[in-house]
């Protein structure tokens, strides 16, 4: 049971609420801040073994500070490293992951916010049950659909093309992102899509001129979304990408997985880093927008 | 009356969508279990021994790595719902004291902004049994200690799993962020004048409300560890052996070995068996709880 | 010219069936007010008008265009929303301009209407500023300029005036008022509001459960209501009605057994002695003191009493019942709960019902 006794009969208590939240305050800090520590371990030892020269590695102190700050490795990652079979660093990876990140979004966004404001705005029969389908395919896991998808890339004549890989980015993102959209949408007063309807009655110019200027807020937290879910993203573009079309993530992944001979751990982290500063950019300086897509994504995923 | 373009455009802009979905999704889906029921090897061959059909379930059955997979699954899965725990004692907390909340909840959350693929790197190098952070222990003088967990298949398991609570903390601790903020305020002020320990508010009174939240958090769970595979390919590449294979891991494998279609098809099938079960029963209890919300809302 | 015509409507939302062959007539130029209790069908029957929804019956003319099946756009209307609708990443101009982007009308002609509405409604410094940026007041007129910019043939307005305060609503009413004047086109306007129904209308339809119960100009709306609906509905306070048994000559009984002289009262067919009645009795009408051709006089205690200032109203105890009766502050302003007072009522404001059908006689 409890340890607070109940005061007297009679006499009007107050707990001393300075001592006892001051003291509470602390110990959660404590523990916040040990936890923050935790979180930041990984990229702090990302960070400092990726301006260290091999030779401080091997003495195997991790947490050290480099001796000498170098950019060695971080230039080598970008321009030399190998991946694979080719060495050319990773500078080619970032220029597929660019190349197919802007296919991407331009696609996945327009397809689904034009699918969420029809389903959400216009009144069309079956737009529930499409909802519901759209609902399902989100869950869908993507291996069961993976064969198929390379089958009709391969006939598309785009596969391991950065096409091929921007269109499964559009067709695997599409389904939650048209739920975000028409939630989104739905929200909109009805009368405001009953005005424009009889002032103008086009589907694409009251889209265009009235809808997409009042949907600011939901396209930057889904452009964030995209930008690092398709940024971040491995398996589709080491599936759809072949050997012309690879990502960033797939160049790092074949770098630190298939060295041969002595591993140059300062290379791979720089490498490791090179991947991850954009999304981390996009977070810091957007952080806000980030955190509202995630909430947008996950309560209707 | 002619056609009325007001009625049919809305319909031709949810074409493509339609066909989308229609395409890769539903008759993709249906194409894979088709081909699990063959026995297609290099190419498809779509002809179905009806005196068999589940062939090649049987073999995947019997086959030692997707046992291993299907075992690892759930010791993830059991391991990531630690996440969910941190992720709301950390909510909890920032929610409390309220002091410092911007720069923890951006601590916490950035290692969702990261490839996971870098996520595999940054632990792999931690895990380094000669370089990492055994070394650094052994320097300390704790040569007792031992993190040569990725070297090891009755281990390695763990270290995947503190990899990825690392990454999925954060995102976990903003759902419960806002789940506990959407608690109204009235609710503390009472349970303080009953005079009840915080700890019992929480317990009795909070996370039953948050019930929500929680089935959110479970569905979120159960998807991310049956599509996990960035991270394995990262860290541990399956190894050592095959201690460290997953279903998605080993279905890709399957599918990317060649000459066994049929078998890569039932594995992708299995894949989906395991979500819908999974998820079914989450989703509906979801939707069940958001009606009820609602209805008790008015 | 543009007579607004609803014939055999039949609305339904799945099985449930919301208007129920419904017909109706409204003349160029008329200011057509739809007036009843809330659900009764009025923002549906403008809905229909208007295109926004689909009729599953019936057939809705404009002048002689059956426009049934035609866009929204296309049917040569305006209307004003009860949220006014402003598109808010638009400027005022801006909101009227996409009014009239489906027109193609030239540009000159486009700068020259929207300059026109501005001047009309005075929002000519509003013109660049957003809907945010208004007052209500101020996007009430912009919502009306962008309906007028459009000549519409026909002006719809749903429940343009309640998001207001009392004060901007009584101007608001007067301003539209005005505009119909000057400009005379026709309305169909939907209230809940009985004060905006009468001073504005040219014809009130009073609707109820999906059926029209009476459509005419608003005095014969007050003072010849239809039905018990009507006569009841109209009128603030509402209208008493007392039971009535009709009796030889001319003469009723009403149920405390008091007389009630009918023979004022233009029948349209005199009912037969024994007949059940409702006597229906405005409270304004009632005289404390006054001339002697009275159809019933009582002497009643007063139940309750409310001062609003201009009038007194006096809660009456009639038997169970409860009479009311308007006066003037000057006749009654002695009067305390519990005192006995005289009231009679004149024998050519009588309202007679019958009891059955609730038709008027
Ligand atoms: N989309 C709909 N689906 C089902 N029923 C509806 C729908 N729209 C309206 N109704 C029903 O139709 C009836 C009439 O609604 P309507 O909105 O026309 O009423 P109203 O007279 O405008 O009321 P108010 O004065 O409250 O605005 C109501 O009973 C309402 O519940
Ligand atoms: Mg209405």
């Amino acid at each position: 049971m409890t340890e607070t006794s109940s005061p007297p009969a009679g006499t009007v208590m107050f707990p001393r609420p300075k001592k006892r939240i001051r003291g509470r305050s602390i110990a959660i800090l404590v523990f916040l801040t040990m936890a923050a520590l935790f979180f930041c371990i990984p990229l702090y030892v990302l960070v400092t073994t990726s301006f260290k020269t091999m030779d401080q590695i091997r003495e195997g102190a991790i947490f050290s500070l480099p001796e000498v700050w170098t950019f060695e490795a971080w230039r080598y990652a970008w321009d030399e490293a190998c991946s694979g079979i080719t060495c050319e660093g990773l500078k080619r990876g970032f220029v597929n992951s660019l190349e197919i990140l802007f296919p991407s979004l331009i696609a996945s966004i327009a397809i689904s916010a034009v699918t969420g404001y029809a389903l959400a705005l216009w009144s069309v029969r079956w737009a529930g049950g499409f909802l519901f389908l759209l609902f399902l395919c989100a869950f869908v896991p993507f291996q069961i659909i993976m064969y198929p998808l390379i089958v009709i890339t391969v006939n598309m004549g785009i596969y391991g093309s950065i096409w091929a890989v921007a269109f499964i980015h559009t067709v695997l993102a599409m389904p939650v992102l048209t739920l975000i959209f028409r939630n989104y949408y739905k929200d909109i007063p009805p009368d405001i899509i009953k005005a424009a309807v009889m002032d103008n009655g086009s589907f694409w110019r009251i889209f265009i001129e009235i809808i997409l200027p009042m949907s600011g807020n939901i396209l930057i937290v889904v452009l964030i979304m995209q930008i690092t879910s398709i940024w971040n993203d491995y398996l589709i573009g080491v599936t759809f990408g072949g050997l012309g079309a690879q990502p960033m993530t797939v160049n790092l992944a074949n770098m630190v997985t298939v060295t041969t001979g002595t591993v140059s751990y300062n290379v791979n982290m720089a490498a490791a880093l090179q991947t991850a500063i954009p999304p981390l950019v996009i977070y810091f300086v957007l952080g806000k927008f980030f955190v509202e897509g995630i909430a947008a994504g996950a309560v209707k995923g | 009356m002619g056609i009325r373009w007001s009625r049919l455009t809305p319909q031709l802009a949810l074409a493509p969508a339609v066909a989308l979905t229609a395409i890769a999704f539903i008759g993709s889906i249906g194409w894979t279990i088709l081909l699990s029921l063959t026995s297609s090897r290099r190419l498809p061959d779509y002809t179905i021994d009806w005196s068999d059909p589940l062939r090649q379930y049987r073999r995947l059955f019997a086959d030692l790595g997707w046992n291993i997979a299907l075992s690892n699954l759930i010791i993830l899965a059991i391991g990531s719902a630690l996440a969910i725990v941190f992720g709301f004692v950390l909510a909890a907390m920032i929610e409390r004291e309220r002091r410092g909340e911007d720069f923890f909840r951006t601590v916490f959350l950035y290692p969702l902004a990261i490839s996971l693929i870098v996520t595999g790197v940054a632990w792999r190098w931690i895990f380094n049994p000669s370089l990492g952070i055994e070394s650094f222990f052994h320097s300390l003088g704790m040569t007792w200690v031992s993190f040569n967990w990725l070297a090891d298949g009755r281990t390695a398991m763990y270290a995947i799993i503190l990899a990825s609570v690392w990454q999925s903390s954060g995102f976990y601790m903003a759902l419960m962020l806002a789940g506990l903020k959407a608690i109204n305020v009235e609710i503390w002020s009472a349970a303080r004048m009953d005079g009840v320990a915080l700890w019992r508010v929480y317990l009795e009174i909070i996370i039953p409300m948050m019930k929500f939240t929680f089935l959110t958090c479970a569905i979120l769970l159960s998807l991310g560890v049956i599509k996990a595979y960035d991270i394995i390919v990262a860290m541990t590449n399956g190894g050592p052996g095959q201690s460290t294979w997953l279903p998605a891991y080993f279905t890709i494998k399957a599918m990317s070995a060649k000459g066994n279609l049929a078998f890569a098809s039932a594995a992708a099938a299995m894949m989906l068996a395991i979500t819908v079960v999974v998820f079914l029963p989450l989703v509906l209890l979801t939707a069940w709880q958001q009606r009820a919300r609602k209805g008790a809302a008015g | 010219m543009p007579r607004v015509s609803f014939e055999h409507i039949v609305k339904k939302f799945g099985e449930v069936m919301v208007l129920n062959s419904l017909n109706l007539a409204v003349d160029d130029g008329d200011f057509l007010v739809l007036l009843g209790p809330s659900g009764c069908g009025k923002t549906t029957l403008l809905n229909l008008l208007a295109g926004l929804s689909d009729v599953t019956s019936g057939r809705i003319m404009i002048g002689n265009r059956d426009v049934t099946e035609l866009d929204p756009k296309d049917r040569r209307l305006a209307m004003v929303f009860q949220s006014y609708a402003l598109y808010p990443t638009k400027t005022v101009r801006g909101n009227l301009r996409f009014g009239l982007s489906a027109s193609k009308l030239p540009q000159e002609e486009i700068e020259k209407r929207i300059a026109w509405a501005a001047d009309m409604l005075q929002i000519g410094p509003l013109m660049d500023r957003r809907p945010a940026q208004l007052s209500g007041g101020q996007r009430q007129r912009v919502a009306i300029g962008r309906a007028l910019v459009k000549h519409a043939d026909v002006l719809l307005f749903d429940e343009p005036l309640s998001n207001l305060d009392a004060k901007l609503r009584t101007e608001m009413r007067m301003e539209i008022k005005k505009l119909h004047e000057e400009l005379n086109p026709t309305v169909v306007y939907v209230t809940h509001d009985q004060i905006e129904a009468m001073t504005m209308a040219t014809r009130i339809a009073i609707m109820n459960g999906g059926k029209i119960e009476q459509f005419g100009t608003p005095d014969d709306v007050y003072e010849r209501p239809a039905n018990l609906f009507v006569a009841g509905f109209i009128g603030s306070p509402s209208m008493n009605l007392l039971p009535a048994t009709v009796e030889p000559g001319g003469q009723a009984r009403l149920a405390d057994g008091s007389p009630l002289d009918m023979s004022a009262y233009a029948f349209g067919a005199v009912p037969p002695p024994g007949t059940a009645l409702m006597a229906g009795l405005r409270p304004e009408h009632f005289a404390l003191a006054g001339p002697a051709e009275a159809a019933c006089r009582f002497t009643l205690k007063v139940r309750h009493i409310e001062r609003t200032g201009s009038d007194v109203m006096l809660a009456l105890a009639f038997g169970e019942a409860t009479l009311t009766v308007r006066a003037a502050p000057a006749d009654a302003g002695h009067l305390r709960t519990g005192d006995p007072v005289s009231v009679q009522f004149p024998k050519d404001r009588l309202n007679l019902f019958d009891a059955g059908s609730g038709r008027r006689i």
